[in-house]
């Protein structure tokens, strides 16, 4: 019995009997050789396909990854805000004070107005250099820990095709499809598969990843995008997602929109010679645990695009998210504090938040201005990002004169 | 003479006849096995247990499948297993039992073999594997309270696949993992193993305290791992101090079960010595046992058990404790019942609670080392308690 056919413990038709006999007695090493070729655990920039920027139909694979890390290019042109020569310096009000909360109650996900017929099939090179086909894309389930694929796939019109979700998406288009993923963690294949999807979307920052593995062996094409989330990033997930499920026109259009929307969002952004030096921290809880974000966590994006400082980043910090001390961020120093709205709950409001240690003594802390923004908006980095931009913007700003 | 050894000899009543039976064993350790009637039911009645739970769990899952269709799923697995045979031999046949009930999910076979039928696989062999290891070392520590998880093996374990996860390893395969767990549990054995002894015997309060020093370095370890590793590890980490058995793969079962044939094979060739090891060191050598080679092999032997058991599921704790001492009320002391019973018995319960942790909540997949800890901690204060009615305790 040959373990290592995914599909079905069945014998390989070439194994005679002898051989049989033989494979078993090396099964540990063969098998986990396999098992390294298979695991989606390192996945690599894809080094064939080109991003979908036409809405003709692909010629090779489509990448689920772009070349190089996404975060490296620059934010595509027509995203990015008209220089400041040509229109007045755009100087903020005077810098709030106090609690300010991010209003991102009027945010509407943009959706492209045309719905698009998927053309299929598709081949797809996903993040761990396996190709995957496409052949329905009418079952989608997807998941990843901030809600980023969900919400790109309803962007795209395909909304009503999606089975399953993450729990991060927020949005109220995506109420109806199941949460799969009800504590955040620890995905369960089954569960999943009940929901018979025709193509599940993915990334590496949820798992255990051979829960996906398990999907694939199942036989449900799995397609691992890009784990990364940053700002010039976005348009590449759009049109990797929209080339994977055959709308690359689509995933064309929603980046109109989502590009509309950017540079509105940036156009707003005050031009201070003197930035804002702000700090993400993700706090949980009384227990005066709390993480400062730095580059790689998203946050550091979402605080540059505002024109502000990304505190995390400026004193050196390596992580995405590193514990600090209080008194590494006394020394920090920021102006403002950035929390997820269910993080500042967590700690009983500001008032909380100023009790632990070490953040009274910050400027920030001193002035209580602390900006809270809802849970599943920061770092999703989807369509609705350009509007979270502004929303943003106004909260750590002030609404510009 | 069993009074030289309280572990085995305070749970137990039956002691003496049994082990006289192992004691006149014309050569140590080789003796013909007669297995009476009672111990054929007792095998018997485990046996069955066993393959009735691995039928029902294998038929119960978050994927509704109704249980004439998972019959007929594998009916339908061994017709393909049989017409792969036909077609190689270019027979032309057509494998008979093609008619059997699909199930009526569209994915419903395939989820059967690739994702429940792997995982109840594992579950048994992680339960046998962990029940083993913990009978042997009950009987090479003369110790009741001899536990991998106890003792902290099962924790070094733990640290050698962190080891394996953070310093990035990992990614060369699965098999790493195994091995460093392997590794881990094998120093981490023979640490306790030197720690412990003393004059030739481990004490219960020394083993337990030396457990407890093992555990706290293991678990600093683990939590400096925790510290220094990148998000993606931790997860990975984490899952590991809960033990799960998500994930299960053909590729996990082939990789574990060579680990826990070899541990159990010879487990079970040291039967008949373990049961001499038991009348005191003395005795067992006089009668011809060869004491520091028994206790070395048997170290490896719970290395290789412990490693098959947690290499892909992490810690899933007491199991070793639970079963071994069940069984011995049930079975008696004797080793070449004992070890057979507890596997049957090890691999039934992490069936069971594993079944637990993949429906109890829907959507979501509960931490087994949670759930056996559940059951488990009771049992350990109920054990506790037993024996300080019965024979005043441990000393």
């Amino acid at each position: 019995m040959n373990f290592s056919v995914p599909q079905l413990p069945a014998p390989a038709g070439r194994f005679g009997r002898k051989k049989r006999a033989a494979g078993l007695l090396a099964s540990l090493a063969a098998v986990a050789l396999l098992a390294s070729g298979c695991a989606p655990a390192t996945p690599g920039p894809s080094g064939t396909g080109s991003t979908q920027t036409s809405a003709a139909k692909p010629a090779g694979p489509v990448a689920a990854c772009t070349e190089g890390t996404a975060g490296k290019l620059p934010l595509p042109a027509d995203w990015q805000a008209p220089s400041p020569a040509t229109g007045a310096t755009k100087t903020a009000a005077k810098a709030p004070t106090g609690p300010q909360t991010a209003n991102t109650a009027a945010i509407t996900l943009p959706i492209v107005a045309n719905k698009a017929t998927p053309t299929l099939p598709t081949t797809v090179t996903s993040c761990d250099k396996q190709l995957v086909d496409v052949t329905d894309v009418s079952r989608i389930v997807t998941i990843d820990l901030n809600g980023t694929l969900t919400e790109i796939v309803h962007g795209l019109g395909l909304g009503a095709n999606v089975v399953g979700r993450d729990r991060a998406a927020d949005f109220p288009q995506a109420a109806n499809a199941t949460v799969v993923t009800p504590t955040g963690h620890d995905l369960n294949a089954e569960a999943i598969t009940a929901l018979n999807p025709s193509v599940v979307l993915t990334d590496t920052t949820i798992g255990p990843l051979e829960v996906q593995e398990q999907l694939r062996a199942v036989g449900i094409p799995v397609i691992f995008f890009d784990p990364s989330r940053t700002l010039p990033g976005i348009s590449h997930q759009i049109n990797a997602v929209a080339g994977a499920l055959g709308v690359a026109a689509a995933g064309v259009e929603l980046n109109k929109l989502v590009g509309a929307d950017m540079v509105a969002a940036l156009s707003m952004v005050p031009q201070d010679s003197t930035p804002t030096r702000v700090a993400f921290l993700y706090v949980r809880g009384t227990a005066g645990v709390y993480l400062m974000a730095g580059p790689g966590s998203g946050a550091d994006d979402m605080i540059k695009a505002v024109g502000a400082t990304d505190v995390g980043t400026e004193i050196g910090l390596k992580m995405p998210f590193t514990q600090l001390t209080s008194e590494a961020l006394i020394k920090a120093a920021p102006d403002a504090l950035l929390l997820m709205t269910g993080g500042l709950e967590s700690v009983g409001g500001v008032d909380g938040l100023v009790k632990i240690q070490g953040i009274a003594q910050t400027p920030a802390g001193a002035n209580k201005r602390v900006v809270d923004v809802a849970d599943g908006t920061l770092l999703s980095f989807g369509p609705r990002t350009g509007q979270i931009i502004k929303a943003l913007s106004l909260a750590v700003h002030g609404a510009p004169q | 003479m069993t009074a030289t050894i309280p572990a085995e000899a305070g749970t137990e009543t039956r002691t003496p006849q049994e082990s006289k039976e192992s004691a006149v064993a014309p050569k140590p350790g080789r003796a013909p096995t007669k297995r009476t009637a009672k111990d054929r039911l007792i095998l018997g009645t485990l046996a069955a247990a066993l393959a009735v739970t691995a039928v029902v769990a294998a038929g119960t899952g978050q994927l509704p499948i109704a249980p004439m269709e998972v019959v007929g799923s594998i009916i339908h697995g061994f017709n393909n297993w049989l017409q792969g045979w036909l077609d190689y031999f270019g027979t032309g046949w057509n494998a008979p039992f093609g008619g059997a009930p699909l199930p009526e999910h569209a994915r419903g076979y395939e989820t059967l073999w690739s994702v429940r039928f792997p995982r109840v696989v594992l579950a048994m062999i992680v339960g046998a594997a962990l029940a083993c290891a913990g009978t042997v070392m009950q009987g090479v520590f003369g110790n009741p309270l001899a536990e991998p998880a106890v003792v902290g093996v099962s924790s070094g374990a733990a640290v050698g696949a962190s080891t394996a996860i953070v310093t990035g390893l990992a990614t060369q395969g699965n098999w790493v993992v195994a091995i460093f767990a392997f590794l881990g549990g094998l120093i981490t054995t023979l640490l306790v193993y030197s720690l412990s002894r003393s004059k030739g015997r481990t004490e219960v309060v020394t083993l337990v305290l030396t457990g407890i020093a093992v555990n706290a370095f293991t678990f600093a370890m683990i939590a400096f791992y925790t510290y220094v590793a990148d998000p993606n590890a931790r997860e990975q980490l984490i899952f590991w101090q809960l033990g799960s058995l998500n994930g299960a793969s053909w590729l996990s079962v082939a990789s574990v079960l060579p680990l826990l044939l070899a541990g159990l094979l010879m487990a079970f060739l040291a039967a008949g010595q373990l049961d001499l090891l038991a009348l005191g060191e003395r005795s067992a050598r006089h009668l011809g046992v060869n004491v520091e080679r028994l206790r070395m092999t048997m170290i490896v032997t719970v290395a290789l058990l412990v490693g098959a058991g947690v290499a892909f599921t992490g810690i899933v704790s007491f199991v070793g404790l639970v079963v071994p001492h069940l069984i011995r009320i049930i079975a008696g002391p004797g080793h070449k019942l004992l070890l057979p019973a507890s596997a049957l018995g090890g691999a039934l319960l992490v069936l069971l609670a594993d079944l637990g942790a993949r429906t109890l909540v829907t959507y979501s997949d509960l931490p087994l080392g949670m759930l056996t800890a559940l059951i488990g901690g009771p049992f350990f204060f109920w054990l506790l308690r037993r024996t300080r009615n019965e024979q005043g305790g441990w000393a």
